[in-house]
């Protein structure tokens, strides 16, 4: 018995490590080539070279903290949007079931059709209220992106807590809406918390929408690191030192949202 | 009128504006000859879009090929994200570091990771190949059979920990009780893992297969990058497909149709999945 | 970058300012400055016109090289026109054409100016996005329109109307190192036979003969295109038809299979513009197929090449004719300022602007620049600027006529296949051109 089990811990922190390393890597690559030249990065096995902040002034001066800042504005937007209204409409679908099966396909309808087809109309509309090249055409795209994955999960959270305790909060006194608010929500505060993590994560990386409705002065961040993609070639340093500047901050984020992010899935049914 | 109705208003009336309206106007769009280099000479023509779908081989090939991406990257994912989520568990020591840490693809823009990827595993530029040159050893990454597999393996890379999150949720919430009494009557890992863990994950199980496969129906970025649907269609995917048709070759109506056919594709998977699934639950 | 001499260059402004005062006032007046001058020759009224004309002139182009030195340029022009301004924004390619095509939609346009790429050339102008520029062109004195090559103005005709006037073309030619083509003591190849050859002889484990760019698509047929021209073939016929399925085609596919399989990199199927160049820089590789303005970035010094810098040279393709690709300046049929962009277009293609522009690093579009002697030396070099002219002189653009990106598209889908192994030469080939033809309506 104790073998196996000592084996079994082995192979745990064995996949683990492979793991890290497998993120690691490229990681490493990256790091290594946000302050290689032109020159050393066609090598890639040079650790020691003479170090240059080209591609870290290129990046910031280049608008890259700006790009980040808007796609920061637009997923806040969205996901704000998504989870107050998601929330309510998810509460009642979960508790009434409001819209029947019709509501339920219709949100998963709305998570299968590809960007591709939905951006033309968008295009259109915002060239007719004149909001295009703006942060506004994006962010009601990628309401369209967020809304529904947000909803489809806050069902679920809903769908866990206990049916007795509004019933209990209005026999208190506290009118359907109230009971609603002080009470279910703090229950599936993790799950919302959950769902915005996943909702931003939508907005912050989506390139599609971004790229045809907000291409110029309202880039978003990967808009902005495809820039780099040029007919030059590939600006691989530039590039790198983008990818750190749009993950740093995310991974320092998630590292302390992570913790209640487990807790908070797993406070919710996971159910479809 | 009634709580419920009130509560829901909100979020039929966002879904209208900004998913139905989309929805409804490519619907149209797939009812036209719509060309953007041709304005004003649009027709109505109806189903022609759909019946002409038909006959386009490279849409059923495009079909098949993220199916084949869809099935390969979505197993490898559940498969390492459970084992993952399982090592985490037992994991005491620098376990928020580690999961922080193994959470980062995730946040990293597609299209940056499909460059990324694409210079990472250059037979010259990459320090892959180069240190599997000295094993004597050289793979074509983006060859011919090699291409589709090299794509799902990267989507793999990007999109594990996504998996390894949902699982752990999953698993931090299962009772404990009778994993204890498995403990008590001697049984072997494997054996709790069998018959206790995935039999009770079940639920999860499923909606992270397919929040996760319906996300890998959509790529594209990664195609995007590095091979440009090629060698030859090897990895032209429906959504590359979908983007070359409508806005590199300006047929916008032929490309809303096949944007519709493929969730109506879905959406008949999806029913047939949830009955099963429902019958399942009924047993 | 040189000054050009101040006073002839101000007599040609001034006269296109007053040329632009008379389209002015037989065009819609949009631009409020248009002063109503007939043909009287002062020079004083015709400075003030330049001078009036006002407007903010926005262009959307491509983050290169040819960009940064129009960006240099334009103090130049705002001595002349000091009430246009110039906006430039720069994408990569394929953000470019999606911004363009939403810009010509709108009710009122993005951009007033516009780049655009020879294969949408057709596609634009037949959808009416694109304003003509005939009599622009014709009402500009001294513009020496015919100077402009040949197969680039060509690209610029659809239906015999023109649309466009070249910014920069992008004709491809052989780069190879001319150390280690001396070092195997071998001369420059001048058929498709001696170019299979030199890249095997130079091919060793260390270094592949030639970096080559199959990538499925765009960059496979950019290739191929002049291996085909190289065979003797021809993208098209005389009458338009495409000729892809000959058996010079077959040679050429054939050939260019062999080059891949024996001189180019290992595992380099999907490989496109920018991993070839860095083969090439990184002493990777010893030759690439690749636009002609690539030499004088791969001779700078202590830049991409680092001590390669100056080993590189340029010469025509094998077999005498080459892929011709240009971006073009168009102006936007719903733009708001016309006069303001032909202003500036008639001002940067301008033969005295043309040899700056060409001295800076820029592509040429005009024949004369290329045999001054003047422009050779401050520039890069007599033996550069004379392969251009040859190059330039007998070039073809990869499409022509309607559907152009989708043609483009659908032979390189064909071509990679080949390449990759999955399809024979033949069938290959023979579906490349019933595609081709199935997609041009012909």
């Amino acid at each position: 018995m104790k073998i196996t089990q000592r084996l079994g811990r082995m192979a745990s922190v064995a996949l683990l490590v492979a793991a890290v390393l497998a993120v690691l890597g490229p990681f490493l690559w990256v790091i290594l080539g946000s302050f290689k030249n032109e020159r050393s990065i066609n090598d890639p096995l040079a650790i020691f070279f003479t170090p240059t902040l080209d591609n870290w002034n290129a990046v910031i001066n280049g608008g890259i903290l700006q790009a980040a800042g808007r796609s920061l504005i637009v997923a806040t937007i969205s996901v704000s949007i998504a989870l107050l209204v998601g929330g309510m409409g998810a509460y009642s679908i979960a508790r009434y079931k409001a819209g029947g099966s019709t509501m339920r396909f219709g949100i998963l309808s709305a998570q299968v059709l590809p960007p591709a087809v939905l951006v033309f109309p968008f295009l259109a509309l915002a060239y007719t209220l004149r909001v295009n090249d703006t942060l506004v055409a994006v962010t009601a795209a990628h309401i369209s992106l967020v809304l529904p994955v947000v909803t489809w999960f806050l069902i679920g959270f809903f769908e866990a807590v206990p049916k007795g305790i509004e019933e209990a909060a209005q026999v208190d006194g506290l009118g359907k809406f109230a009971a609603f608010r002080t009470v279910v929500l703090p229950q599936v505060a993790p799950g919302i918390g959950a769902a915005a993590v996943f909702g931003f994560t939508l907005s912050w990386n989506d390139l599609f929408y971004a790229l045809i409705l907000a291409p110029g002065n309202a880039q978003t961040l990967p808009v902005a690191i495809a820039g780099f993609n040029t007919f030059r070639g590939v600006q691989l340093g530039a590039m790198c030192a983008a990818i750190l500047v749009s993950v740093v901050p995310v991974l320092i984020a998630s590292y302390f949202i992570q913790r209640r992010l487990v807790r908070g899935i797993s406070g919710g049914s996971l159910k479809y | 009128m009634a709580f419920r109705i009130k509560m829901i208003m909100p979020l039929v009336a966002l879904f209208l504006v900004a998913i139905g309206y989309p929805l409804g106007y490519s619907f149209w769009l797939s009812l036209t000859n719509y060309r953007i280099t041709k304005p004003g000479q649009t027709e109505f023509v109806g189903m022609a879009q759909y019946q002409a779908l038909f006959d386009n081989a490279a849409y059923w090939e495009a079909l098949i090929v993220t199916g084949t991406f869809m099935v390969i990257a979505v197993s490898l994912e559940l498969v390492l994200g459970l084992a993952i989520a399982l090592a985490l568990r037992r994991q005491v020591r620098v376990r928020n570091m580690t999961r922080a840490f193994l959470l980062s693809p995730m946040f990293i823009t597609p299209i940056a990771v499909g460059l990324m990827f694409r210079f990472l595993l250059n037979p010259q530029l990459g320090p892959l190949d180069l240190l599997l040159e000295k094993l004597n050893l050289s793979y074509d990454y983006f060859g011919p059979g090699n291409a589709i597999f090299t794509i799902a393996l990267i989507d793999v890379w990007q999109w594990t920990p996504f998996m390894v999150l949902l699982l752990l949720a999953g698993l931090e919430s299962l009772p404990r009780a009778p994993f204890e009494a498995a403990k008590v009557d001697g049984a072997s890992p494997w054996l709790t893992l069998k018959s206790i863990t995935l039999p009770m994950l079940s639920s999860v199980l499923v909606v992270a297969v397919l929040i996760r496969g319906l996300d890998a129906m959509r790529v594209f970025e990664y195609v995007f990058a590095i091979t440009r649907g090629g060698p030859g269609t090897e990895t032209q995917t429906i959504q590359y497909l979908i983007y070359q048709t409508g806005i590199q070759f300006f047929r916008l109506g032929q490309a809303s149709a096949m944007a519709y056919m493929v969730l109506a594709i879905v959406l008949v998977f999806v029913i047939f999945l949830f009955r099963a699934i429902n019958k399942e639950a009924r047993r | 970058m040189k000054k050009r001499k101040g006073g002839a260059a101000a007599f040609i402004a001034a006269v296109t300012a007053l040329s632009l005062a008379a389209c002015a006032s037989s065009d819609t007046a949009e631009t409020p400055a248009a002063t109503e001058t007939t043909a009287s020759e002062t020079t004083a009224s015709e400075t003030t016109a330049a001078a009036e004309l006002t407007g903010t002139v926005r262009v959307l182009m491509e983050g290169v090289p040819d960009t940064d030195v129009v960006t240099a340029l334009l103090p130049e022009f705002n001595k002349l026109y000091p009430g246009v301004t110039i906006e430039i924004e720069t994408a990569a390619y394929d953000q470019m054409r999606d911004k363009y095509v939403a810009s010509f939609q709108a009710p009122e346009s993005t951009y007033d100016l516009a780049i655009i790429d020879n294969p949408w050339m057709d596609d634009f102008a037949d959808a009416g996005f694109l304003s003509p520029l005939d009599d622009q062109i014709a009402n500009t004195p001294d513009y020496n329109y015919e100077d402009i090559a040949a197969p680039l103005r060509a690209i610029n005709e659809v239906n015999a109307v023109t649309y466009g006037v070249p910014f920069y073309n992008y004709v491809l030619g052989l780069i190879y190192r001319t150390d280690l083509l001396a070092e195997a003591g071998l001369p420059v190849p001048t058929n498709l036979d001696e170019l299979v050859s030199t890249a095997q002889a130079l091919n060793t484990p260390a270094r592949a003969g030639i970096a080559m760019q199959p990538q499925r698509g765009y960059k496979i047929f950019e290739e191929w295109g002049n291996w085909l021209f190289s065979a003797g073939g021809s993208i098209y016929d005389e009458n338009g038809v495409p000729t892809l399925d000959t058996p010079e085609a077959q040679k050429a596919l054939e050939a260019y299979i062999t080059a891949y399989n024996s001189a180019a990199p290992a595992d380099s199927l999907n490989w496109g513009f920018d991993e070839a160049l860095r083969s090439v820089s990184n002493n990777q590789s010893a030759m690439m197929i690749s636009y002609n303005w690539m030499l004088p970035a791969l001779n700078k010094q202590n830049d991409i090449s680092g001590d390669l810098a100056g080993k590189f040279a340029l010469a025509p393709m094998p077999g005498g004719k080459q892929v011709l690709g240009s971006w073009n300046w168009a102006i936007p049929a719903n733009a708001s300022n016309p006069d303001a962009a032909w202003a500036f277009i008639s001002w940067i293609t301008s033969p005295e602007i043309e040899k700056a522009r060409v001295i800076a690093g820029g592509a040429p579009i005009r024949i004369s620049p290329l045999s001054d002697s003047a422009v050779a030396e401050a520039g890069f070099g007599a033996d550069y600027y004379a392969a251009v002219a040859e190059m330039l002189a007998n070039s073809q653009p990869l499409s022509q006529g309607p559907n152009g990106e989708e043609m483009i598209q659908a032979v390189g889908t064909e071509l990679n296949s080949a390449v990759a192994g999955t399809k024979s030469v033949a069938d290959a080939l023979a579906e490349a051109q019933k595609q081709a033809v199935n997609i041009q309506g012909l």
